[in-house]
């Protein structure tokens, strides 16, 4: 099927991605001493920002909305939420 | 060949099985409810090997049939009035998310007054809601249509659903001699279901029916007239296919009787053709040059043929089984005389309206109409609606 | 594996960025069921607030990595026995089959279609994400939304306080259908909600399995987005929405609640509340008691 003559209305042509790191006014930042690598800022992270990589829980800033809901849930209070400077 | 003596209902019923539905859905309601019911007979006595859904609505009907259609599954059902107004919301969608499928609507009036019987509103009422129609005169026909109905809405100029519309107690009840062709011919008529254009399938991840935006909308709707302009040549096409198999044609959107050298021109549509037909004859034994257009296809409206067909008459008249409301008029009537705005004979038209709630349309009355078109042909322009009903 | 390498270790099947407010449970929950289902999955998500957030599309292009639709408001259970009938029909049973519907698309306009696919026991999974009314056309009330709610249908007045109806027990509704899973879930319990989800997808091959998910909505219901999994995890503890589920028959507490905090401390904790007298919280304690104590008497038998 040629781009742009579906004949019922369908997308199968890439993701539709919106730029929400742009919202945030605080940016979640863990402090890895602090970190016992639970996991549970990974399972509450609505937006999948957090991952693991390497043994280690991450947190990645291209899609975080900066809710605030891992600093909330870190049993060790081991991520704080800093206030943006701009950009990603 | 097998001539069986059957109602419209069955004969509905029948004519769906014989096209190897992967799906059916449905849900009673007079008159169509024998349709649900014989195809439950023909399911539960393993004759029929198809999912059956028997839902809790005609909305969950056409929602359920819209799912396995989303899968690529040939379906059908058969709803009448109140449940075809339930239905709407997903028959809308139906269309115009380019699902093919074949619909009976055992036509019926529309409430209120509060009423069960006969009568073309139902339809009429959602004839822009995006599907294909045809009206059928007679049982055979049903059978016939809905066979076609298959190739249609299944080919690939057209991917628009259809209804097959019959009218509710006058055909869905009525006993008639119908040859029912074999699962054999069926068979080598109609190819196996393949449409695969809007498709849920892990295999090949889509959305489909994203969010759009008014000018990608605008696109699609504008494909979808397109197809249906298309779709005039496909209901020709199988038409004469048709022929070519089973020997019965019915000359695609129209057809035209006794129109060649008639000054005046009845238009009818559904069951009352026959009646209309009789009327015509009995005109002609008096002198009268009458002739008569069946409309089979409303949707896509055959323009082109209607215009051809009354080029050159002095009158005509449109008998219509529902109303037009705002126009004073039958529905059809103000489609046929706006199908007949670039040619340049001046008419003498006008519309009838009759056979509301179940109420009959004999041949009383359509003799009356040819009379009123024979009193008003040297007078061109609109007359009166003229009311097709007893005195009180 | 236990949920959390099961979470870490699975893909998202949603569009990374979508416009689901911060904090938003609706979100949460959306990705951590379809993280578990997997890529053999057709999900349906109708109109609310997942729908309008993206993840069904926008013009050509798509919001998942796995097939989607937006059904209507009123019929995602009927479309989707539809695509699920097929797919059986093809000897594809393994698919998964999920809707992902607000309350109001379940709880209000599409219960029709949704009691009767239970009632046929159609094979599919159907979660509801209950954040308590119409969040994404504005915050109006929904047959869910608890009593003495400000919503924008019922708004605070001098006449007339808040939303004046009990909500509508859906979950313990969908349990009288004899379907074959029925449970509720909270995002703030993720271990048991995951362990809710395997399941219901594993009786999801056999017939209709329902959960029941708790999405507090920060928008709607007036709170600060970090608090989300805090103001489930208190409508947990105060019985405001328990843990439980069905299968087989017979009902389960999933999370017992020895010692129940008092409701006022969940309904205080968010703006949607607030002017609720004592004589409502005292109803509402009574309601929350209430439906525990039928819960325990139905796990009980």
């Amino acid at each position: 099927m040629s781009k742009r003559v579906h004949i019922s209305p369908l997308a199968n042509e890439g993701m539709y991605i919106l730029d929400t790191a742009s919202w945030r006014t605080e940016r979640p930042v863990m402090n890895k001493e602090k970190c016992i690598e639970c996991g549970l800022c990974l399972t509450y992270c609505p937006v999948n920002a957090i991952i693991f990589d390497e043994n280690k829980y991450k947190i990645t800033y291209n899609y975080c909305k900066g809710c605030g809901i891992c600093a909330v849930e870190c049993p060790k209070k081991a991520i704080d939420m800093v206030p943006e400077g701009g950009g990603k | 060949m097998k001539i069986k003596a059957m109602t419209g209902n069955t004969t509905a019923a029948i004519a769906a099985s014989l096209c190897r539905p992967d799906l059916i859905a449905a849900y009673p309601i007079t008159p169509q409810s024998s349709v649900a019911e014989y195809l439950s007979e023909l399911v539960h006595s393993g004759e029929l090997q198809t999912n059956y859904v028997t839902t809790e609505s005609e909305h969950s009907v056409m929602s359920v049939i819209q799912g396995a259609a989303c899968a690529g599954g040939r379906t059908f059902t058969a709803t009448s009035g109140q449940g075809l107004a339930l239905m709407y919301e997903p028959y809308f969608q139906m269309s115009t998310m380019r699902l093919p499928m074949v619909m009976a609507i055992v036509t019926r009036e529309m409430i209120s007054p509060c009423t069960v019987w006969s009568g073309q509103q139902d339809a009429m009422s959602v004839r822009d809601a995006g599907w294909l129609q045809v009206y059928v005169e007679n049982n055979q026909e049903i059978m016939d249509m809905i066979i076609q109905g298959y190739m249609i809405t299944e080919h690939e100029d057209v991917l628009i659903p259809i209804n097959v519309c019959y009218d509710g107690f006058y055909l869905s009840h009525l006993v008639e001699g119908v040859d029912v062709p074999s699962q054999k011919e069926v068979d080598a008529f109609l190819p196996p279901v393949h449409f695969n254009h809007a498709i849920l399938d892990p295999d090949n991840p889509m959305a489909v029916d994203s969010l759009t935006s008014g000018e990608v909308l605008t696109r699609y709707r504008k494909g979808h007239l397109e197809a249906m302009v298309k779709t005039l040549d496909v209901i020709e096409e199988v038409d004469k296919k048709f022929a070519k198999s089973f020997g019965r044609s019915y000359g695609g959107a129209i057809e035209e009787y006794k129109c060649d050298d008639a000054d005046i021109v009845l238009v009818a549509i559904g069951g009352m053709t026959g009646t209309a037909r009789d009327a015509v004859d009995m005109a002609r034994d008096k002198g009268i040059k009458a002739g008569l257009i069946k409309l089979r296809f409303v949707r896509p409206f055959p323009t082109d043929r209607i215009a051809n067909a009354l080029k050159g008459k002095k009158a005509f008249a449109v008998v219509d089984r529902s109303v037009c409301f705002g126009w004073n008029a039958g529905p059809m009537y103000t489609e046929v005389r706006a199908a007949l705005i670039n040619g340049d004979d001046k008419y003498s038209h006008f519309s009838a309206i009759g056979g509301l709630g179940g109420a009959d349309i004999s041949i009383k009355h359509m003799t009356s109409v040819i009379e009123k078109l024979e009193s008003v042909k040297s007078k061109p322009g609109q007359h009166d609606t003229l009311w097709l009903m007893k005195e009180f | 594996m236990n949920y959390i390498e099961k979470l870490r270790t699975s893909e998202d099947m949603v569009t990374p960025g979508m416009s689901a407010c911060q904090g938003c449970c609706g979100e949460l929950v959306l990705r951590r069921i379809l993280q578990i289902s997997g890529k053999n999955t057709i999900v349906c998500v109708p109109p609310g607030c997942m729908s309008g957030a993206g993840v069904v599309g926008w013009d050509y292009q798509t919001g998942m990595k796995i097939p989607v639709h937006i059904p209507l408001l009123t019929n995602t259970a009927s479309f989707l026995s539809g695509v699920s009938q097929m797919y059986q029909r093809k000897g594809r049973g393994d698919v998964n089959m999920i809707a992902v519907a607000g309350d109001g698309a379940t709880a209000d306009g599409g219960f029709q279609s949704l009691s009767g696919a239970a009632e046929r026991n159609e094979k599919m999974l159907y979660v509801c994400y209950d954040n308590e009314g119409y969040m994404n056309t504005g915050f109006q009330r929904s047959s869910t939304t608890t009593k003495g709610s400000r919503t924008s249908t019922t708004p605070i007045g001098e006449a007339i306080n808040g939303k004046q109806q009990p909500s509508k027990y859906v979950a313990l509704i969908m349990s009288m259908h004899a379907l074959q899973y029925c449970a509720t879930a909270s995002p703030s319990h993720m271990q048991d909600m995951v362990a809710k989800v395997e399941r219901g997808l594993a009786e999801s091959k056999k017939g209709f399995a329902f959960i029941h998910v708790i999405a507090p909505c920060p928008t709607g219901w007036s709170f600060e987005p970090d608090m989300s999994i805090q103001i489930a995890k208190k409508a947990v503890a105060s019985n405001m929405f328990p843990l439980w589920e069905k299968y087989n028959g017979n009902y389960y507490i999933t999370v017992e609640n020895k010692k129940p905090i008092p409701v006022k401390e969940f309904l205080q904790s968010m703006g949607k509340y607030k002017s609720l007298t004592d004589d409502d919280i005292a109803q509402i304690q009574k309601e929350a008691d209430t439906k525990y104590e039928t819960l325990k008497k139905l796990a009980s038998e």
